[in-house]
């Protein structure tokens, strides 16, 4: 056997290598019972926003810090925290993937990736409302700033 | 039903250009393919002439499908929906080239326009070759234009015209009127994160490099075709080597463009799409190496023939993965789907199984070497380098493609949670082997003899190396191996090229491969030193205490930053100083001051990150970064206050009633003094002409000095019929709304009421901002490689038609 074919028989070893530990590490969109039963492993989660006035995000008191809850596919809900600024606009999107790991009765969160109903390409058709008549309006009363007539 | 106001065309001439150039593709292909056969049958009939004729058409064909869409866009005709739904009104000029191709459609165009200019020069310059390798570059663009062909053929949609109507793609009730257009003034407008300078010579570049390398296929098919197994890698070779320029080049561009205007953080993110574009670049650079072994030992011509079929081929699967839409949610820039899967599919497999026959039929018969290279020689180095190349490309292709796993088996894998760690964790040990690989390669002769003795290597090469590697890693504190290797290995292949350089240096265009190595070396010790000591300079120091289960060592990389007031962040004093708005930008002026021991400061600068506040896309963030020759300081906003719902329109608060006497009469309200002067009939503005006939009717005159400033105010009160009139002054910029409420005349007195305007809040905005040491060798490492990339295409394309005996000395490098 020469040592081109030893050297492609390593190629082959590293190539199953490749694919192995691609299936092994690739994680899975799971729910949050599975993620609960293996706390501390990561998985992505999808699921919707629940209850956004629940939502809590105060950036002048902690920037890094932003939870809210997820009803994941199965239904269950359950506190996000993830130590990060809040993904802007992200009370719109209609789908939320959460990637990270179950810690107490939280999942907390490396990432998060938002699905928006409206992506730039929406096909909806703006059309331009009748301006000019509410532009005179505004025009005449900007012309008298004191003209409030109260009774 | 006939609508008014549509400039109809335009889109006629650009569809029937559309035609022709799928058929002129036809015509090119039946031809060239003709003239093919003929060379082999010994038949000599004119098919070239057609076929250039055919080309020829294309191309103005081509050319014209582009600039009448450009005229399309530009002149703002909504009625078309790709103007509508890529340009607007407010993009400047140099946005609108951008819109051109921020399209599938577009896009696909400018791949064509590039295929269009690489044929043309390949008629003028192929010779012998023309025929079968136009063969392929006509099949490339039959199969491209098939794609803007927008027809049905039964219920399947054959491609997706740039030229549709805007009310032939959607349904609305706007459409049942005829002069439907005057409501449509303006368009959806470009995706911001496209308007960037970058965005306009990016994706030119990048098509250029995929383009490009449908050239070293074609030559390689045709080779096969006509049974010129080894000729074609010697005219192949200048465009080999021009196409792994211009790929590498648009790869780094966009990496520049993610670095300079995404706000993620780095340069690459090993995104399903910028990986898509590095597989086929990883599969050419293998294939460029062993075509140079078949060039000087006739070493390794099956493998080189498939690694340069391969790049093409993944080319075509890089376009598939990004314009099917079947990477989904992986990706942040995946195109939208235009239900043209099948068609890209029918693309793709249309070249994989044709490039799989030709090879299947020409196995036997490629060339070989009988004898094995020995050990120590050139050819087998650049073997075993070329094949770990490909190995690599292997393990990015098969991660990248888990959303086609998970369509093909069935399965639901995501990809790995810390993809960056996952990819690196390979890549690395990758990058080390090449760059050994590389350099061994290059010090060793073809043939094997080598020309050092071991001593000599030792002495000026790896020790040195490994004394630098210890000079740069310690002062770094590298612990990991894996980090400390691909400096060692970098370093090497920089001393041993350096080395190259000087024993050429009578000979300096020949060294475009030492050129171009070191480049590469340069890349990986930038990339490794910028990414594993990437700093975050915005630590948040608040303190502020995490509740629950959640530890210190959680992030906190971003920071808040109230107008006007300065923020220690090590090293540097940051103060926000305020905002301007540039529509669409609003910049956020952040001053950043250095100061040394003493307290005196030393550097003093102001960045400007920018966001756009975008109604259907949210806060864009577009980082600032200070450039330093050693590190760079990157700045980005993540999140504004929202001036929107605070500001816009004083919100006063309750009216506060005051009872005045006398003038003179001082009442301090909130942070202002009001003062009375006294009472008057002149009434201010046309009220005196308007209250003419009242019974009543006095204003009541008052200073008031409040923010620095003084204002006199003149609230009215007045009585007509017997009924009550009062007439506020109401004052924005002053901050309040003063009311004459009614005269007291028992008391002598008067009533006022004064609503003071709720305080502004307090403007703020949230940053991170990041220190990148060495990046600069990065990019200097880029222009280098392709330097060297370049030079050799000049070398190369100088020797493409001289016979091979004399052409190279036995010592000359490789390009």
């Amino acid at each position: 056997m020469s040592k081109v074919h030893l050297f492609l028989l390593l190629l082959i070893a590293v190539a199953a290598g490749v694919i192995l530990s691609t299936v092994d590490e690739s994680s899975s969109y799971e729910d949050f019972a599975t993620a609960e039963a293996y706390p501390g492993k990561e998985f992505h989660v999808v699921g919707t926003l629940h209850n956004p006035s629940e939502m809590e995000y105060n950036p002048l008191k902690d920037p890094n810090l932003f939870r809210f809850f997820l009803k994941d596919q199965k239904g269950a809900v359950r506190q996000v925290v993830y130590h990060d600024s809040k993904p802007q606009d992200f009370e719109r999107s209609e789908q939320v993937v959460i990637i990270g790991k179950m810690s107490g009765s939280a999942f907390e969160a490396s990432k998060i990736l938002t699905k928006c109903p409206s992506k730039y390409n929406e096909d909806s058709i703006e059309v331009a409302p009748n301006t000019r008549t509410s532009l005179r309006m505004l025009k005449s009363v900007a012309q008298y700033p004191f003209l409030e007539r109260t009774l | 039903m006939s609508y008014t106001g549509e400039w109809l065309l335009p889109g006629e001439l650009g569809h029937a250009a559309v035609l022709l150039s799928f058929f002129t593709a036809l015509l090119g292909v039946i031809s060239f393919g003709a003239q093919t056969r003929g060379i082999q049958g010994g038949r000599t009939l004119s098919w070239q002439g057609l076929g250039r004729w055919a080309f020829g058409l294309h191309a103005l064909a081509v050319v014209s499908i582009g600039i009448v869409l450009f005229v399309i866009i530009y002149q703002h005709r909504y009625e078309y929906h790709y103007a509508w739904s890529h340009a607007s009104r407010a993009l400047p000029t140099h946005y609108i080239i951008s819109a051109f191709w921020e399209g599938q459609e577009g896009s696909f165009l400018l791949w064509m326009f590039w295929n269009v200019v690489l044929g043309l020069s390949l008629i003028r310059t192929a010779g012998r070759w023309e025929a079968p390798v136009m063969v392929f570059v006509s099949l490339a663009q039959l199969m491209l234009s098939s794609m803007l062909l927008g027809l049905y053929v039964g219920d399947i949609k054959i491609g997706s015209s740039p030229f549709v109507l805007l009310r032939e793609t959607m349904q609305a009730p706007i459409f049942q009127q005829t002069d439907y257009l005057k409501f449509i003034t303006d368009g959806n407008g470009l995706n911001p994160l496209l308007q960037n300078p970058w965005m306009v010579i990016h994706p030119p570049v990048l098509f250029l490099g995929f383009a490009s390398t449908l050239v070293p296929f074609a030559y390689a098919m045709g080779g096969l075709a006509t049974r010129q197994y080894g000729e074609w890698v010697r005219p192949a070779l200048p465009w080999t080597l021009f196409a792994t320029a211009m790929l590498g080049t648009g790869i780094v561009m966009g990496a520049a463009w993610a670095y300079e205007s995404l706000n993620f953080g780095g340069y690459w993110a090993w995104d399903p799409v910028e990986n898509a574009s590095l597989i086929p670049w990883l599969c050419l650079v293998g294939g460029l190496h062993l075509m140079h072994a078949w060039e000087k030992r006739k070493q390794s011509l099956p493998s080189a023939t498939i690694l340069i079929i391969l790049s093409y081929l993944l080319v075509l699967y890089a376009t598939f993965l990004t314009r099917s839409g079947i990477l989904g949610d992986s990706s942040v820039h995946a195109f939208t789907d235009l239900g043209m899967s099948g068609q890209l599919l029918v693309f793709l497999f249309a070249f994989v199984i044709s490039a799989a026959i030709l090879l299947a039929l020409s196995w036997k018969r490629l060339p070989r070497q009988p004898q094995e290279e020995p050990l120590w020689s050139r050819e087998f180095w650049l073997f075993m380098g070329s094949l770990v190349m490909a190995l690599g490309a292997f393990q990015v292709l098969f991660s990248t493609s888990i959303p086609v796993w998970n369509q093909i088996f069935g399965t639901n894998l995501a990809p790995p949670a810390d993809v960056v760690a996952y990819y690196n964790r390979w890549q690395l040990p990758f990058a080390v082997l090449i760059l050994l690989l590389g350099t061994l390669a290059h010090l060793l002769p073809y043939k094997g003899r080598p020309s050092l003795p071991f001593k000599k290597w030792l002495l000026f090469l790896i020790v040195p190396s490994l004394l630098l590697t210890a000079g740069i890693a310690v002062p770094l504190q590298y612990t990991n191996w894996t980090y400390i290797l691909l400096l060692a290995s970098s370093l090497l292949a920089i001393l041993g090229h350096l080395g190259l350089l000087w024993q050429q240096r009578k000979k300096w265009l020949r060294s475009g491969g030492a050129v171009a190595h070191i480049g590469f070396a340069l890349m990986m010790v930038g990339v490794l030193i910028s990414a594993s000591r990437r700093e975050v300079v915005s630590v948040n120091r608040s303190g502020y205490a995490y509740g629950g289960q959640f530890d210190e060592k959680q992030n906190r990389e971003n920071v808040l930053l109230w107008k006007g007031e300065a923020l220690d962040m090590p090293p540097y004093r940051v103060t926000y100083l305020g905002d301007s708005v540039s529509e669409p930008n609003h910049y956020y002026k952040v001053q950043y001051e250095e100061r040394n021991k003493n307290g005196v400061v030393v550097d003093r600068f102001v960045l400007l990150p920018n966001a756009q506040i975008n109604p259907k896309m949210g806060l864009i963030a577009t980082p600032d970064t200070r450039h330093y020759a050693f590190s760079d300081l990157y700045t980005h906003v993540t999140q504004v206050m929202d001036k929107e719902a605070t500001g816009g329109g004083k919100e006063w608060g309750p009216p506060e009633p005051l009872l005045l006497s006398g003038s003179g009469d001082t009442v301090m309200v909130r942070d202002g003094l009001l003062i009375f002067e006294g009472i008057t009939t002149e009434l201010p503005g046309d009220l005196t002409t308007q209250l003419q006939d009242a019974e009543v009717k006095v204003a009541a005159q008052v200073t008031w000095k409040a923010m620095k400033e003084t204002y006199q105010l003149r609230p009215v009160y007045a009585i007509r019929n017997g009924v009550e009139f009062r007439f506020d002054d109401v004052r924005e910029e002053a901050g309040i709304n003063l009311s004459f409420r009614r005269i007291h005349p028992d008391k002598k007195q008067i009533e006022l009421a004064a609503s003071v305007a709720a305080p502004e809040p307090r403007d703020y905005i949230i940053m991170k901002a990041l220190r990148f040491p060495m990046i600069n060798l990065l990019w200097l490492g880029a222009v280098l490689t392709t330097l060297g990339l370049s030079m050799a295409v000049v070398v190369r394309h100088r020797e493409k038609n001289a016979p091979p005996s004399i052409a190279f000395s036995k010592n000359d490098d490789k390009g």
